[in-house]
């Protein structure tokens, strides 16, 4: 991004749009860095107005320091050595003596801890990006430049003690060196001459790169949910109907450790809560052969569902999306043929597809970082681990549904047990907020710091509801937040996992809603979304008319419409009756 | 109009948006309140891309109005 195209995209927002505030803690000139990153964030949050603000130039600490009591959204933490030590930089004329060289590492120590102690006084809904030091140390130690000095390397040692015990608490997000270094390298960053002149240390280019690293912490995209895979030249090296299910391969001894790689990533990512599906023109029988060998990566226990016939892959995509009741915008489709991926994204045009390499190494290994990068997570949660199971009993729970014909019957004798959180801080919480489409009473999308300021105004409600039956755990699948004022609560919030539908668990939060509040009103601040007729057809059901805004629904109507609910309820920390 | 004078007027546009386009040719640094350090570089930046020229930073107390700025380009240009 260039200083014109930033310029212009800062001055096209409409001045009345909320405010997003960040603060950019560092101690020199902000100036480019400042511009680029606003930039950044504002392509990010179209509908806001990013407002970056600075700190007073040289006194990093301090401008840490006077954030406790801040009303901010987010910051950004971008450390350079000077700030450890002013003599590691180019604007000190200070002595490069041996007895100062050792100081300057008892005052780097000193300055650490200072900013450490800042950071975790920085208030909780602050979302916080940290930048570690980009430049390079001028030539102050004794040894020569392509040697490391003692120092040099006590002071990384320091530094990253540091950031390791900061990024401990999860809540700071540490800017990764090697993925800046490739994208900036070490010598083309520092801008010695804007240095000594501004105050402004960076190149363009150097800036341009913080700037959108630091834009991709502090507001990131939500990872894909699902990856469905072909098989021959894909999963594995070889057609499978060509040469048996001997003869396909994926390791080194058969120059095909590509896709050996490929499956321990997939495995990984399906650990940690992606959905892994296959789509394969292929002989069924042929395929169930190499999926019995004992030393395939991939477990095909990890692989549901798996569409193999001749079909057209768009229709396998299909069923597959399905199945797992997301949309094809939360998904990637990985295949080695170029004309298989026109197919389905002729079809599904909000996939993201991508071809494999077959023996194209470098391309390979992009690939799978592409991959990685695209369902990366900040944190795996519980709900993350259990979601293919859950997935593979909910498939099950609709097919009996499907073949019951007195549903109260089986719904009674499902053991459901609805558990509600009226306390609910879990990060997962606005992780589901943000990445529910279909249940959803207005699309809203929420900061951390927008979320913390929903749930902390006066009358404030924030309910995180988990879901078990005899079919097994489904984790936290729902997430209500408004506010009671007098008779009525407003809700703002309401999102449920489309893996919990046909369950009557939305007439049950409801239920429980009046119970607890004594509300005898509740308002839903509902917007018909391209996405979420689901709300809108339950609503219907419930209020007895299509919602419009207003949309109030009184506790006489909601007993009026609500069918028999046979859950058993429970509050975190103490038990409720049966439903 | 000259082609650099249109340029630079884009350039000036940019940084000031609230500058009507009537005061940009006898615009300084004087004349505009916004014109504080920071936008001279932002400026200086912004006239490196549009021309492709690199503008001496040394001589940044130079470039204090759009017509000692106009004479300091076309000098580059013709370089």
């Amino acid at each position: 991004m260039t200083i014109t195209e930033a310029l212009k995209i800062i001055q096209s927002v409409p001045p009345d749009s909320q405010p997003f505030a960040v603060i950019m803690a560092c101690g020199f000139t902000p100036l480019h860095l400042q511009t680029l990153l606003t930039a950044r964030l504002q392509r990010q949050l179209p509908k806001r107005r990013v407002k970056l603000t600075s700190g007073l130039f040289g006194d990093l600490a301090g401008t840490l320091e006077s954030l406790i009591d801040s009303e901010l959204d987010a910051a950004l933490i971008v450390i350079e050595w000077p700030d450890l030590d002013p003599r590691l930089g180019l604007r000190s004329l200070a002595p490069w003596s041996a007895q100062a060289v050792a100081d300057i590492l008892d005052s780097a120590r000193t300055m650490l801890d200072r900013i450490a102690v800042a950071i975790r006084r920085i208030p909780p809904q602050l979302r916080v990006a940290l930048v570690l030091p980009t430049l390079p140390f001028p030539p102050l130690f004794h040894t020569a430049s392509w040697q490391a000095a003692e120092t040099e390397l006590l002071l990384h040692r320091d530094l990253a003690q540091f950031a390791s015990q900061i990024a401990q608490n999860g809540r700071v997000h540490i800017a990764s060196a090697s993925y800046l270094a490739e994208q900036s390298p070490l010598s083309t960053r520092l801008d010695l001459k804007s240095y000594l002149l501004t105050g402004f240390p960076y190149t363009l280019s150097h800036a341009d790169q913080v700037a959108a690293a630091a834009t991709r912490l502090l507001l990131p995209a939500p990872p894909k949910k699902g990856i469905i895979s072909d098989l021959d030249d894909t999963l594995w090296a070889g057609i499978a109907g060509e040469v048996g299910s001997d003869g396909v391969g994926w390791d080194l001894a058969g120059h095909n450790q590509l896709h050996g790689l490929y499956q321990t990533l997939l495995a990984a990512l399906s650990e940690q809560g992606t959905l892994i599906a296959v789509a394969s023109k292929n002989d069924p029988s042929v395929v169930r052969k190499v999926f019995e060998r004992s030393d395939l990566l991939l477990r095909p226990e990890r692989i549901f569902p798996i569409e193999v016939h001749w079909q057209a892959k768009s229709g396998s995509v299909s069923r597959i999306l399905e199945t797992w009741n997301i949309g094809s915008d939360a998904v990637i489709f990985v295949d080695d043929s170029p004309m298989e991926l026109a197919e389905v994204a002729a079809v599904h045009p909000e996939i993201e597809t991508i071809l494999f390499p077959n023996r194209d190494y470098d391309a390979g290994l992009a690939t799978l970082r592409r991959l990685r990068d695209l369902c990366a997570k900040e944190r795996v949660s519980h709900d993350d681990t259990i979601r293919l199971d859950s997935i593979r009993k909910g498939v099950e729970f609709q097919q009996q549904v499907s073949s019951t014909s007195t549903p109260e019957h089986f719904l009674a004798q499902l053991h459901a047990v609805l558990s509600f959180d009226f306390a609910a801080e879990d990060p997962r919480v606005l992780e589901l907020v943000n990445k529910t489409n279909q249940f959803n009473l207005n699309g809203l999308r929420y900061t951390d710091s927008d979320w913390h300021k929903q749930c902390s105004q006066p009358g404030a409600i924030c309910v995180a509801v988990a879901y078990e039956d005899k079919f097994g755990p489904l984790g936290t699948i729902s997430v209500i937040q408004g506010v009671t004022q007098g008779q009525t609560l407003h809700v703002e919030t309401w999102v449920m996992s489309c893996r919990a539908f046909s369950r009557r668990i939305e007439h049950q939060c409801l239920r429980v809603l009046f119970d607890r509040t004594g509300v005898d009103t509740i308002d839903f601040q509902f917007k018909s979304t391209a996405k979420n007729g689901p709300m809108r057809d339950f609503l219907t059901a419930i209020m007895g008319k299509t919602p419009d805004c207003p949309c109030f629904l009184s506790c006489e109507i909601f007993d009026k419409y609500c069918p028999a609910l046979y859950h058993q309820t429970t509050e975190i920390g103490r038990t409720a009756a049966n439903g | 109009m000259d082609e650099v004078t249109t340029r630079l007027s884009n350039c000036f546009q940019v940084v000031f948006p609230e500058l009507p386009n009537a005061n940009i040719l006898a615009a300084s640094q004087d004349s505009i309140a916004a014109w504080d350090s920071v936008a001279a570089i932002t400026l200086v930046s912004v006239i490196e891309e549009e021309f492709g020229i690199e503008m001496d930073l040394d001589a940044l107390a130079e470039f204090d109005s759009f017509v000692s700025i106009r004479g300091y380009v076309n000098k580059k240009l013709s370089a």
